[in-house]
């Protein structure tokens, strides 16, 4: 078999893979059980932890632990943080999935949707699990990178608060829709 | 011709009557025309395909050239059939809809471009099959590729329009499969392999169409539109608000579905 045979084989494989992949239904992965308590927390958002966070793994709080306590304790301390540290750094990639998926269903309800934009938001997806990957291989390798944990941080305030300013505006023109329509000959809009 | 063959034929052309009966027995054949029009094509083109091969023989030039043409057509049929299935699933997701539109024309250019590179220089010795490849090939990229952008976009394709396309999906990279292990045993040897080629293509298709039977079994979905009142009984304002109520109720009801939707998936225990 030559290569353009081979590749052109590769294709038709892959293009099966794919089929059964994209017909597989995704609610059969999702588990159906909703815990409510742990639904009301997912309101509150993880990057407000990043001060705490930023205070654990400071350089000079290190320090200060290295000149009192004794090396095991230092140790101890400075590898329980670090965990803390990955463990936010996983909630806040929770917290984007959540914020890019909501921005994926909002986008499929446009009249209109902008390839440029579309393209931008996989760029931004793609681009965040880069970092991510980068911060928690340092964070791995024992270093601090405060800096970069920062600025993903940044990333996801923002995207929640154009997320925000959308459903808002998404709402006030329900809310004007359901206005005008109560305004024609008494009749009401019949919102489920 | 072997008996397999025409045992296979007869599989698949009462197979194909099943699934026009059920269309039209179901009423699906309104909201289907184009996929309706493909099943009867190829039901016609068996009947074609049956004189043909009966006059002017299985292997004969002439005999070979009709059958090919008789395919462009059916293929045409199908093309057309998909894109009726896109966009009646699209139809609630006018945006969607024009990225995958787009979505549809960048990635059939990309993959015509590919094929034309691929098969350079040999369209002397087999011609129809290379065509016929491109054109699965095409094909197959570019329905999965909307696949795919429904998957992105969470959009809730109705079961028996997943099975439809998953079937046209499915039987054109059975056909790239066939086409290429066939061409990798040698060119010259194409003729050889005639009746291996034929049973298999059948076989594939008749595993498509068992599909199409269960996925038409039971009427297509019937979509969430509310019927406007007679235009003469209503003023222009009212109007309006007939035919953008229902829809902004319409696109209000989809979004709480789908924050909900999203919102379950979201809150089970990690």
């Amino acid at each position: 078999m030559n290569l353009p045979l081979l590749l052109l084989f590769g294709f038709a494989v892959l293009l099966m893979l794919l089929l059964a992949w994209v017909l597989r239904d995704p609610r059969e992965f999702a588990q159906p059980d909703v815990d409510l308590g742990y639904a009301e927390d997912l309101d509150r958002r993880h990057v407000t932890y990043f001060p705490q966070v930023r205070q654990a793994m400071a350089a000079e709080d290190s320090a200060f632990l290295a000149s009192r306590a004794s090396q095991a304790l230092t140790h101890r301390v400075r590898r329980e943080r670090r965990k803390i540290a990955l463990a936010y750094l996983a909630c806040l990639r929770g917290d984007f999935l959540k914020l890019w998926r909501l921005a994926r269903v909002i986008a499929s309800m446009a009249p209109q949707l902008g390839a440029a934009q579309e393209l931008e938001r996989l760029q931004l997806g793609l681009a965040f699990s880069w970092r991510y990957e980068m911060i928690r291989m340092k964070f791995f390798l024992g270093f601090a990178p405060l800096p970069e944990l920062g600025s993903l941080s940044k990333v996801v305030s923002r995207l929640s608060i154009r997320l925000e300013t959308a459903m808002k505006d998404l709402g006030e023109r329900a809310a004007l829709a359901a206005k005008l329509a109560s305004s024609m000959d008494g009749r009401g809009l019949d919102t489920p | 011709m072997p008996l397999y063959i025409l045992v296979l034929w007869a599989c698949s052309a009462l197979l194909q009557l099943i699934t026009l009966i059920l269309l039209f027995a179901n009423g699906s054949f309104r909201k289907l025309p184009f996929f309706t029009m493909y099943v009867a094509l190829n039901l016609c083109q068996v009947a074609f395909l049956v004189f043909v091969y009966s006059t002017w023989g299985s292997e004969s030039e002439k005999g070979r050239a009709l059958a090919w043409y008789s395919e462009c057509v059916t293929l045409l049929a199908q093309a057309l059939a998909t894109t009726e299935i896109l966009k009646v699933t699209l139809r609630p997701y006018q945006g969607i809809w024009g990225l995958a539109w787009r979505a549809l024309a960048f990635t059939s250019a990309l993959v015509v471009l590919i094929v034309a590179l691929a098969t350079y220089g040999d369209w002397g010795v087999a011609g129809w099959f290379e065509l016929n490849r491109g054109y699965h090939l095409t094909f197959a990229a570019a329905v999965i590729a909307c696949l795919l952008l429904f998957r992105y976009y969470s959009v809730q394709v109705p079961d028996a329009y997943k099975r439809i396309l998953g079937g046209f999906c499915l039987y054109s990279c059975t056909e790239i499969l066939i086409h290429t292990v066939l061409q990798s045993l040698g060119k010259k040897w194409f003729d050889a392999y005639q009746p291996i080629w034929q049973s298999s293509t059948m076989l594939s298709f008749i595993v498509v169409l068992s599909i199409w039977v269960a996925a038409l079994w039971k009427p297509l979905p019937i979509e969430a539109q509310q019927a406007a009142p007679p235009s003469d009984s209503i003023d222009p304002s009212d109007s309006v608000y007939q035919r953008l109520s229902p829809e902004i109720n319409e696109r209000l009801r989809e979004l709480n579905e789908k924050l909900l939707r999203l919102w379950k998936l979201e809150a089970r225990p990690q």
